[in-house]
């Protein structure tokens, strides 16, 4: 699995899933729906489905001796990986935003979501929709990827929605806040999103490997 | 000793069945696979290497149950589905110093020696070569991690007389060390000089498998012809009248 792992990145990524890694900058930048930083690094990880699919990455690895269900593995762990930098690019920067940059003026008159934990949560449950939506769609046929990359599309932008809109209903305040009492809660709502991001990844590339090896390639 | 057992392999599409193909490969010998476009030859060779997932049927390699234990049967077995078709534009040297990681037995002299007499340069593209350097480079990814069997689908297609010549002859030269293969192809007059047995499949149907010898040797005292290509053409025109 670990020689699969490092063929992914040496032989089937796109550089633009590494350069789409800065996206997650976005956390820094007042009066912005930064959760777009989010969808960008999955952007970015489908331009590596794309580079994959035209170097017919999938006929080369069947070929090597691993099960033809380790390609399905390989390539979940792939995503994580990228979405596991990104998220630690997200999670460093909230913690430079809610700290030595909390006083600037820019962010405190900010209207739009903060970073925060619940930030990091809706980053992750973007995540989670990339898994479940793109890349278990993908794995419906090893080959169709526009599809499932507009389903994804569409329900980051809902969640993106939802994740700026939650925190103007009233009593749903705390979820934009970047101190006091109430944050200890939204590390709650962290943990929560990191269970579901877990559990839904996992379900999904074993959902696809079922679907992959009944895939006539 | 037999290193290929293939018993009943189906595989049904809307427009095509592959109908319970049955057959067997001796180690240390040369099958010729032989059939017209879409007689199910790449199917077949398919569904051995778990490419195509047949409807039912078994393939055993070694003994083995293919997909029971496809990781051990694909470190002794070579699949090369015709030219390199993957990483265009990758050089070869980053392609292979990812794939040799994957082989226990990798032979970086064999590569090398490989590399040498098919003349591929390790610092080219697949991109750069022609059908036939490419279909020399999958052979050579086979041969470098000492496959016991070699499944090559029109492997001789896209190459020149002359390198068509060196391949048989790389072919016996493996068959005395051991090595069985199966190969499928539409030039009959390979399969002559160098098979010792041969798969005939036509409409999804195996009609014929054993002895390439003892079936010419039928085949011409029945009438139907003395050559390969002259048996199938009978079989084939049959068909159509």
């Amino acid at each position: 699995m670990r020689r699969l792992w490092i063929k992914e990145f040496r032989l089937a990524a796109s550089p633009l899933s590494y350069l789409f890694l800065i996206a997650a900058c976005m956390t820094l930048l007042p009066g912005y729906p930064i959760l777009m930083g989010a969808f960008f690094i999955c952007l970015g990880l489908f331009q590596s489905f794309q580079n994959a699919r035209e170097a017919n990455d999938t006929l080369y690895t069947v070929l090597l001796p691993v099960r033809k269900t380790d390609f399905v593995r390989a390539k979940y762990a792939f995503v994580c990986t990228i979405q596991g930098i990104g998220f630690l690019l997200c999670a460093a920067l909230t913690a430079v935003r809610m700290t030595v940059l909390s006083g600037g003026t820019a962010y405190v008159e900010n209207a739009l979501m903060n970073p925060s934990p619940v930030y990091l949560a809706a980053v992750l449950l973007i995540f989670a929709a990339f898994n479940v939506l793109f890349v278990g769609g993908f794995f419906r046929t090893a080959y169709k990827m526009g599809a499932p990359f507009l389903m994804f599309g569409i329900a980051a932008l809902l969640l993106i929605t939802i994740a700026e809109a939650l925190h103007h209903f009233p009593g749903l305040g705390f979820l934009n806040t970047t101190q006091g009492e109430r944050l200890g809660l939204q590390f709650y709502i962290l943990l929560a999103a990191a269970a579901v991001y877990g559990i839904l990844t996992l379900l999904s590339c074993h959902s696809s490997r079922k679907r992959f090896e009944r895939i006539d390639l | 000793m037999q290193v290929l057992e293939v018993s009943n392999l189906t595989k049904r599409y809307p427009a095509f069945l592959l109908d319970s193909v049955s057959f067997s490969l001796e180690k240390g010998h040369i099958m010729g696979f032989i059939g017209r476009n879409g007689a199910g030859k790449t199917t077949t060779l398919k569904s051995i290497f778990n490419l195509v997932h047949p409807d039912s049927g078994e393939v055993r390699c070694f003994g083995l149950e293919m997909r029971e234990n496809e990781r051990e049967v694909k470190q002794r077995v070579g699949f090369a589905g015709g030219a390199v078709d993957y990483y265009k534009h990758k050089k070869i040297r980053d392609i292979i110093d990812v794939t040799r990681s994957f082989y226990a037995n990798w032979d970086e002299s064999e590569y090398r020696h490989y590399l040498s007499l098919f003349s591929l340069d390790e610092s080219k593209t697949p991109l750069q070569l022609s059908e036939g350097m490419r279909v020399k480079l999958s052979l050579t990814l086979s041969l470098s991690h000492h496959a016991e069997l070699l499944i090559l689908d029109e492997p001789t297609s896209g190459l020149d007389p002359v390198s068509r010549a060196e391949l048989l002859d790389v072919f016996l030269y493996l068959k005395n060390r051991g090595v069985s293969i199966l190969f499928s192809t539409h030039i009959t007059t390979d399969l002559e000089k160098c098979a010792d047995d041969i798969a005939y499949i036509a409409k999804g149907r195996l009609i014929h498998t054993g002895s390439l010898r003892a079936f010419l040797e039928e085949s011409a005292a029945n009438g139907i012809g003395a050559s390969l290509e002259d048996i199938m053409v009978y079989h084939e025109k049959e068909r159509l009248l």
